[in-house]
Formats: structure tokens, sequence, C-alpha cells
């Protein structure tokens, strides 16, 4: 638990100083030095346009893990509203709420979001739009769940008989329960958001060139796959060690949570 | 029973009715004009704007929102998928050719996945926390890390470029389909060896076990009437989740290795701003989803009598 946690909180200083360590401009064009091997000057080598293959990592690093945790994070304030308002409504408004989360689950994500991209054009902001959209239900299900298994609590019941109004309750009342779920969810989002943005920006409806980001690095990359397969290795180890660390994070925290729970079920 | 069924039913016909509008919505308020697009597509050329208008009338979409709806959604009810915007042929052949090619694929990565996973799974749980067990967790960890299209470009490299054994793009020869194949496949084997590992540890755990054992039970009918169906359950589970990873795979697979079937005919279709044809591949998409997971949902209340009870 404690050397992922070590890895994530690396990855997550690599993400705010990384551009900073850069020893390139990531969109410095430079035709003569272009496909460079690794090289003491160039420690990853250099892509097709000359352009520092480290220094586009470091750079990328900031639009997907950056990109990423936006988009978690938007999608975990509109799937626990969701999840709220479908627990506290009344049958109609649950019904219908789930109706609605059913309808986006309709789709494999991944699929919706290259449909949902592509069609509005490629961007950043087409981007983000179409991994929220396609992102949102699974924190919306878990608040659901847990808010609806909270409503006959004591002080759940107490709290609405006392006039305090939804809003106050949700807060107050079913956030604090809600979190530690939410966050296991989180972490498995955040992973699937790095995938998602890497994926859509290989298929070329992601985030643009010349950003550096790595799943356009790795379209470029995939191109001269005979005379430099080094180039292609690079930007997808990255996207690996991260998807990987969160995903052990996600882990340990769903024991602890479970162990947690097993301590206060016996006690 | 029946009542059960008929708003399962119910909520997957407003489920996909959900969908289409969903998909439609976003095609309508698609960004530029799709009329132009078609136009220049069709004619290969820049054209005067009277010639777009043509278009425009001639693919409805002039009309109100609502009636362009109605008019895709109607013939959509009986089985037609309308006609391309760029090429004004039918797009239900062209699916069929598709699901052709993509069929045998999925199912062939389906097939290397249940093959590596299942012996994985089982050798794994017969010792827990074992050095086997450890290996087979970190593999499916790492798996399940992987990027499809990152693991069809390495497969690509080291067995088609550096090695030269296998052939990787397009689908002249049977070999051709054995590095997608492999590559859908290994992501299916990560997945569906944690889950099978922890359906296979959760239902040998089961506290009635040993009291069944004690009191004499043969361990064939304890096998067999009760961790059995315990185990069925997340297998069910997998087969959802599965579909979902499949579907996913097999876009990035499909355009890695230039293979026709309906992944890259999706993402083409999307290029093209061929809309019809997008439409067409994301309601197949929704339907089978929906269908699956309306089945797996019935088969959950037939193995586990408790779901039944908290949420009809």
């Amino acid at each position: 638990m404690r050397s992922v946690g070590t890895l994530v909180v690396v990855l997550v200083l690599l993400a705010l100083i990384g551009p900073m360590l850069a020893p390139y401009d990531p969109t410095q064009i430079n035709i003569p030095h272009r496909l460079n091997p690794p090289s003491l000057e160039w420690l990853l080598g250099t892509d097709a346009l000359g352009r520092d293959i480290l220094s586009r990592l470091l750079h990328g690093a900031r639009w997907s893990l950056g990109l990423a945790f936006l988009i978690s994070v938007i999608g975990l304030c509109i799937g626990t509203v969701a999840g709220l308002v479908a627990a506290q409504g009344g049958k109609l408004t649950d019904w219908l709420m789930m109706r609605v989360t059913d309808t986006f689950l309709a789709f494999p994500d991944l699929v919706a979001a290259v449909v949902i991209a592509g069609v509005l054009g490629a961007g950043t902001g087409s981007l983000i739009f179409a991994l929220t959209v396609t992102g949102w239900m699974r924190y919306a299900r878990v608040a659901r769940g847990i808010g609806l298994s909270l409503q006959n609590r004591g002080y759940v019941v107490q709290a609405k008989l006392a006039g305090l109004s939804p809003l106050v309750i949700a807060r107050w009342h079913y956030l604090p329960s809600l979190l530690p779920s939410l966050a296991v969810v989180w972490t498995g989002m955040f992973a699937r958001a790095i995938l998602g943005i890497s994926a859509l920006g290989f298929l070329g409806f992601g985030v643009q060139p010349p950003m550096p980001e790595w799943g356009t690095m790795l379209l470029d990359a995939r191109i001269h796959m005979r005379s430099t397969p080094l180039q292609m290795i690079w930007p997808g180890l990255a996207v690996v060690i991260c998807v990987l660390a969160i995903n052990l994070t996600g882990d340990a925290l769903r024991d602890a949570l479970a162990e947690q729970k097993d301590q206060k079920g016996t006690a | 029973m029946i009542q059960l069924i008929a708003s399962l039913l119910l909520r997957a016909a407003v489920v996909l009715t959900g969908a289409a509008l969903a998909t439609f919505a976003l095609l309508w308020h698609a960004p530029g004009d799709p009329a132009l697009a078609i136009a220049i597509a069709r004619y290969q050329a820049v054209v005067p704007a009277e010639v777009v208008d043509q278009v425009r009338t001639e693919a409805g979409l002039d009309a109100h929102f609502w009636t362009a709806f109605q008019a895709w959604v109607g013939p959509l009810l009986v089985g037609d998928f309308g006609q391309s915007s760029v090429t004004g042929r039918n797009v239900w052949p062209e699916l069929v050719t598709m699901i052709s090619y993509t069929l045998p694929l999925a199912l062939a990565g389906l097939i290397i996945g249940l093959l590596t996973s299942v012996p994985l799974a089982y050798v794994a749980t017969r010792r827990p926390g074992g050095w086997l067990d450890r290996c087979a967790v970190a593999l499916a960890s790492i798996g399940a890390a992987i990027p499809a299209y990152w693991l069809g470009l390495l497969l690509i490299l080291l067995f088609a470029v550096q090695l030269g054994w296998l052939p990787a793009m397009g689908t002249r020869t049977p070999a051709h389909i054995i590095l997608p194949a492999l590559t859908l496949g290994l992501g299916v084997a990560a997945s569906l060896t944690r889950i099978l590992r922890s359906g296979i540890l959760e239902a040998r755990g089961q506290p009635f076990l040993p009291a069944f054992r004690r009191r004499g039970v043969a361990n064939r009918d304890i096998e067999r009437d009760h961790v059995a169906p315990h185990a069925a359950i997340p297998v069910v589970t997998v087969f959802g989740l599965e579909l979902a990873f499949l579907l996913e795979g097999v876009v990035m697979v499909e355009v890695i290795f230039a293979r026709p079937g309906l992944g890259s005919f999706l993402v083409s279709a999307i290029e093209a701003r061929d809309f019809p044809k997008v439409q067409a591949v994301v309601v197949l998409t929704a339907v089978l989803f929906v269908t699956v997971n309306l089945l797996i949902d019935l088969i959950y209340r037939a193995l586990d009598p408790r779901i039944g009870e908290r949420d009809a």
C-alpha cells in the first residue's frame, strides 16, 4: 500500500513539475535531427520532426494525467448529484434517473466516446465532453445504492423529521458515508480516463498535434515502426505505468475499506 | 414472473428509445454542415450552394428535428437502417459484411481469453497466496493496464516486423487473424483471470460448505449444489463485461491491423461524416448490449432468488 502510494505521489509530482524538468521545448521542430536514436543529447531520441521525445513525454504527462483527473472529477460531481437525487427523490424520480443512467450505459464506454468525440470534431473540449458523458454513471449507481441504504437510518430519519432541507441532509448525512466508496470508483474511472484519452488520441479524435499527448505520440510513432521501433515503446509504457499505479491504489483502497467494514461488523 | 419479465422488457424498451434519441440528437446537432460534407464526398469537388441545398432536401436534413427522427426510427423498427448519405447505397448489406469480418475475430479473441484465463485462474486458486497465485494476479493487473492498441502495435513490432513470422495488415490469409485475435484475447484473459479467481475463491470460502461436509454430504454433491451456483454468478457477470470489452477492443484492433469490420467501419463513417452509417452501428451496438444485459438480468434472478426480492 505504502509503495503504491509513493508511486502515485511520484506520478502526480511528475505531472506537476515534469514540464520544468524537460530539457527541450516539446513542440520545437528540428528537422536535421529527426528520428535520432537515444543518446546523451536526446535521452530517448527524437521523433519524425526532430522533437525531443523525453520532453514530449514529460509535457504529455500534464495532458494525459491532468485531463484524466479533470474528467474523472467532473464525472464524480455529476454522478454523485444524480445518484443522491435518485436516492432522495420519490419513486418516479428514482425510476427516471435510473433509466437515464441505463441509457448512457447502453453503449460500451469507449465506443460511445469515440462516436461523440469524432462527431463533435477533434479537440480537447469534445474529448473532455465525450469522456465525461460516458463516465458519470458508475458514480451515480454507487451513490444511489448507498443513499437508499442510508434512507432509514435513525440519524437520517431524524434529520428529515427536524425539517432539514434535502440539500443539507445530502451534504452532512449522506456524503460522508459515500466518500470512501466513491473514492474507489474514482480511482477506476481515473485509470479509464487515461486509457480513453490516449485511445482517442491514437484514433486522431483527441488532443490535437502539436500538443504532446501520449496517444497522439503513439500515432506518430507508428508510421516509423520499422526504422525507429523504440519510439513506439515510451508513450505506451508511460500509459501502462500510470494506469497500473492507479489501479493498484484502487485495489489497496478497496481492501482497506473492506477490512474497516469487517472490523465494524464484528465490533 | 410474467410481471417481472414485462417490467424488464419495458425498461429495455425505454433505454433503447433513449439511446436512439440521444444518438440522433448528437448527430443532428453535430457542428459543420452535413449537407456540404455529403455533397463534397459525393461529387469529389467544390460544389455550388444550389447543389448543397438539393442534397440537403434529398437527405431530409432541412426537416424539423422530430420529423427527421420519426423518418429515421420508423423504418428502423422494421429493420431498415436507411441509406449511406455519401454513396446512397443501403447500409444493412454493408453492415452484414462487416459483421461477418468482426464476428470471427471477436470469437477467436474470446476463445483465446478463455483458454488462457480458465487454467490460469484454476492453477492460481489451488494455493491462494502462493507464488503461482501472485504471478497470476500480477500478470492480470499488468494485462489490465495495457491498452489494446499498444499491445497490438507491440505484437506487430515483434512478430511481423522483427521476426517476420506472421502477417499483420489486412485479411488476405487465415493467418492474418492470429495477431489481432491475440491482441483481443490477451486483454480478455487479463480481466477474466481476475474475476474468475475471486469468484472461485469466494465460492470455496462460503461458510456453509464445512457445515455440509461435517454433516457427511458427499463432496460431489456439495460441488454441484452449492459451489457451482455461487461460482456461476460471477461467470454470468463476466459475459456482460467481456462483451463491452470485446466491442471496445474490436474498434481499436481493427484500426491498428487495417482489418475491415464493424470497428473500422464506424471510424471511417465518422471521418466521412456518413451519419446514417454511424447511427446504424451505434444502434446495433446498443441493441446487442441491452439484449445481452437483459438476458444476464434474467439469468441472475434464476440463479440467485435473493435478487428478485430486492428489486423487481
